[in-house]
């Protein structure tokens, strides 16, 4: 069932008999902007760290044991041009426990609680423990990312594809910089401006009933808030021309015992009469999956990597590969790469390994539904920018309209526009 | 509709023990063959560290052909672990579940080690270890091992090292394998919609090729627990580790309900819901990183408490003062006790949600004489007072140490 509350508020219910949790998740959503990037994570962490009624992260903590260990998770995401601020609480089912029928309520309401009922020290700040202690944390995890290499040199590419858009500079977690300007006063008056401002989306999965999940909803403190209208979210696309004319690379050196490559390839938006999933099919026989060209030809056959893969993402049209490499055969692994792509590009594949990326498509559509996020991110998607979602049958049009040409289309049309290695020294 | 899980289980002629678990409303199928059998399992030394490792990667080669490609004709991706004490190959499918089991049973029936592709292999997993060398987290567990058990494989990273590789060969892969891959020393479990008694077949009707006289299994004895240590990395932030040796003997059903014991035990201390994590924090000795794990697995039990910290010794001498059974004693009550297990309830449930879950703690179990179905009344059984005795007997000051890693 989907509802709309109010302008750009909406309320979708996906009642799903097999799993044994149910899941709530509430989206807040508005353009990414540099400046709010790093405010809107430690606004996560400080709104999950206690509430009114629940004023220590300890009390807020034996309340999600009470409710048989109930999840709570507040974080930031990128999603399209937007930043999504998500508040969710999962909770066992009440049908297998023996006591304790008032489930869906009494989440409902520790959620309400989160998004709705923050830990105030005054009318224009939050509590001065939580503030202090999620920035600490936060200014801590920020540290931390140096040490973590694979982010290190994801972060590294991001930065280069996104050289000229000042807004996805900032890493979704924010940065230290930002985070040290950052006061309780601010933090909070953007706390009131999300609650009054942002597009939100209702999401709930579980074994529940539309009707009185509505009912419950609607009398809950979230209806009173949430019926005012939201400002419209306008869809932009990245634009990386200036990367085709000019691609970018970056080389870093540190003392570690392994190096990292980050490629990105742009590929060509292609006509509709070439199936959507070509390049996803490209992909996997790039380096999509363990019988992928770069599983087989680096890492099994000439051993130069423990982990190289390549991903694609639609909405982006990007294909990025990743691998951890001795600093020694970087170039060597580099060239064996290109000869991957050309080996697609000069149509040398098999027609064992399209009908193999045809397989793997369906099946992972297919067994992405048994988990309780798929539900929720289809729903927000189908909310936000439904033309990315394909119905089962326009799956199955899409997958039997795909041929090789396409494939090697998709290949013959890929410019790697950025490069970015992190030399273990 | 969801309903409570079912089971069909059972011990076949052959020696293997089959588990089939359906799961209404689930698209795939999910099959796993677990060996108890990991990376400690070294004969105190006599073997190379890795060796286990090194098997489950190389298990997947047979004559002309590798195992994940038939996995992948039959419509599967498949993949496989190692742990201290176990190795593990699954597979995940939409459709022929009996021909990936057949897969599956080629997989661990059939070793084909060779000179070459022994050697191929080395380069890869060397990769592997190089990679995890440069994760803190990896490098401060390993270390805070090596102080709880002192020369121990266990101290040893689960896929070896540059050096340990090069005395893995053909030879000790095969022998090692003959050694530790037989029916009566697996579990397969099957999560989804399938027909037991084809499954029975076909599990049935395979047999290993070339199983060997077993060798009595190696004698471990422990040696004294390290007195704690540090060392530096180029890193950004500080990591300690405080460690907590259980020496337990206990039977193999106890040591499961003996490790829900001691999780229980850590939440309250020092869980996000205790009074020492907030006063930790506020004394800013720790961040959100913060986590402790409780490991009870054949001859081995313990606790790792860790996290990135700015004041080892400060975050060391914490530990070392509040996790003890005076404090125990005086925080834990009724109230607090019962919202424990609840939790631990709600985790068993979440953990039903998930086809992989399910076979993974199933198998691990059953090593342990458990019945995963039967873990609710486990769990129930626990009372207020058997928390309290194995504090008291378990959490005391001579079996801790500690290891930091600090930024150079």
């Amino acid at each position: 069932m989907r509802k709309s509350i109010a302008n750009n508020v909406a309320l979708n219910i996906k009642p799903i008999k097999k799993f044994r949790t149910i899941k709530i998740q509430i989206d807040f959503l508005r353009p990414l902007s540099k400046e709010e990037t790093t405010t809107r994570r430690l606004l996560a962490n400080v709104l999950s760290n206690s509430t009114k009624h629940y004023p220590t992260f300890k009390a807020l903590n034996d309340r999600e044991m009470e409710l048989y260990g109930s999840e709570i998770s507040v974080y930031t995401r990128n999603l399209l041009n937007f930043n999504d601020l998500a508040f969710s609480v999962e909770f066992a089912d009440p049908k297998f426990l023996l006591h304790d029928p008032n489930q869906l309520a009494e989440n409902l309401n520790l959620l309400g609680e989160i998004v709705l009922q923050p830990n105030l020290k005054n009318d224009s700040e939050f509590d001065d423990t939580a503030f202090d202690t999620e920035k600490r944390n936060l200014m801590s995890n920020l540290a931390s990312v140096g040490d973590n290499q694979d982010l290190v040199s994801i972060l590294g590419l991001t930065s280069l594809l996104y050289r000229d858009n000042p807004d996805r500079q900032i890493p979704i977690f924010g940065s230290i910089e930002q985070l040290k300007q950052l006061n309780n006063t601010d933090l909070y008056k953007h706390y009131q401006d999300v609650i009054k401002s942002d597009a939100v989306v209702v999401n709930v999965v579980g074994d529940v009933d539309e009707d009185e999940f509505t009912k419950v909803f609607m009398d809950s403190m979230f209806a009173q808030v949430l019926k005012n209208n939201r400002q419209n979210l306008s869809i932009e696309f990245e634009n990386f021309d200036k990367l085709l004319e000019s691609p970018a690379s970056k080389e870093d050196h540190k003392h570690l015992n392994q190096s990292r490559l980050a490629m990105a390839y742009l590929t060509k938006k292609l006509d509709t009469s070439y199936s959507r999933l070509a390049p996803q099919a490209m992909n996997l026989i790039l380096g999509g999956d363990d019988q992928s060209q770069l599983f087989l030809q680096v890492r099994e056959k000439n051993s130069l990597a423990y982990s190289v893969s390549s991903s694609y993402q639609p909405i982006s049209h990007l294909v990025t590969i990743q691998a951890g490499l001795d600093a020694k055969t970087i170039e060597q692994a580099t060239d064996l790469i290109s000869k991957q792509i050309d080996f697609i590009k000069n149509d040398k594949f098999t027609d064992d390994q399209i009908v193999h990326a045809q397989k793997v498509l369906d099946t992972r559509r297919e067994i992405s539904s048994d988990s309780i996020q798929h539900y929720i991110m289809r729903s927000i998607w189908e909310t936000v920018y439904s033309k990315s979602l394909l119905t089962d049958d326009q799956f199955k049009v899409e997958l039997d309209k795909m041929d090789r040409k396409q494939i090697v289309a998709v290949a013959q049309n890929m410019s790697e526009i950025a490069q970015y290695r992190l030399i273990g020294d | 509709m969801a309903e409570k899980l079912e089971k069909y289980s059972k011990k076949l002629k052959n020696g293997y023990e089959i588990e089939v678990v359906p799961l209404p409303g689930y698209n795939q199928v999910y099959g796993l063959a677990m060996t108890d059998f990991g990376s400690v399992n070294t004969r105190n030394g006599e073997l190379p560290a890795g060796i286990a490792h090194f098997i489950e990667h190389k298990l997947f080669a047979k004559p002309g052909y590798d195992v994940s490609e038939k996995f992948a004709e039959y419509g599967a991706n498949s993949n496989a672990y190692t742990s201290y004490t176990k190795t593990a190959y699954l597979f995940q499918t939409l459709e022929n579940p009996y021909d990936n089991l057949k897969v599956l049973l080629d997989l661990i029936q059939n070793p084909h080690f060779t000179e070459e592709n022994v050697a191929s292999e080395r380069g890869i997993i060397d990769q592997e270890i190089q990679m995890y060398l440069d994760m803190p987290e990896w490098v401060l567990e390993q270390r805070i091992l090596g102080q709880l058990y002192p020369n121990d494989p266990i101290s040893q990273d689960i896929a070896g090292s540059s050096e340990s590789l090069q005395q893995i060969n053909k030879d000790n892969l095969l022998e090692t394998y003959r050694q530790n891959y037989r029916p009566s020393n697996m579990d397969l479990v099957i999560v989804g919609d399938v027909d037991f008694e084809k499954i029975e077949n076909i599990v049935e009707n395979s047999d290993f090729h070339g199983v060997t006289d077993i060798l009595p299994p190696a004698k471990q004895i422990f040696e004294p627990i390290g007195a704690g240590g540090h060392e530096t990395m180029e890193i950004t932030q500080g990591r300690s580790a405080y460690g907590i040796r259980i020496d337990a003997d206990v039977s193999m059903p106890e040591l499961v309900k003996l490790q829900f014991e001691l999780n229980m035990i850590m939440e309250i201390l020092i869980g996000e819901a205790s009074d020492n994590y907030e006063k930790m924090t506020n004394l800013n000795i720790i961040d959100d990183s913060f986590s402790y794990n409780v490991v009870a697995e054949n001859n081995y039990c313990f606790i790792i408490v860790s996290g990135s910290t700015n004041y080892p010794e400060k975050f060391q001498e914490y530990l070392r003062k509040h996790l003890s059974f005076n404090e125990l004693k005086d925080v834990l009550d009724e109230k607090r006790f019962e919202r424990i297990k609840r939790d631990a309830i709600g985790s068993y449930l979440f953990a039903q949600n998930s086809p992989d879950a399910i076979a993974n703690q199933m198998a691990e179990l059953y090593f342990y004489d458990v019945d995963y179905l039967q873990l609710i009344k486990l769990i129930d059984s626990i009372s207020y007072d058997d928390v309290l005795r194995v504090a008291e007997q378990f959490i005391t000051d001579d079996n801790c140490t500690y290891y930091n890693i600090l930024p150079k």
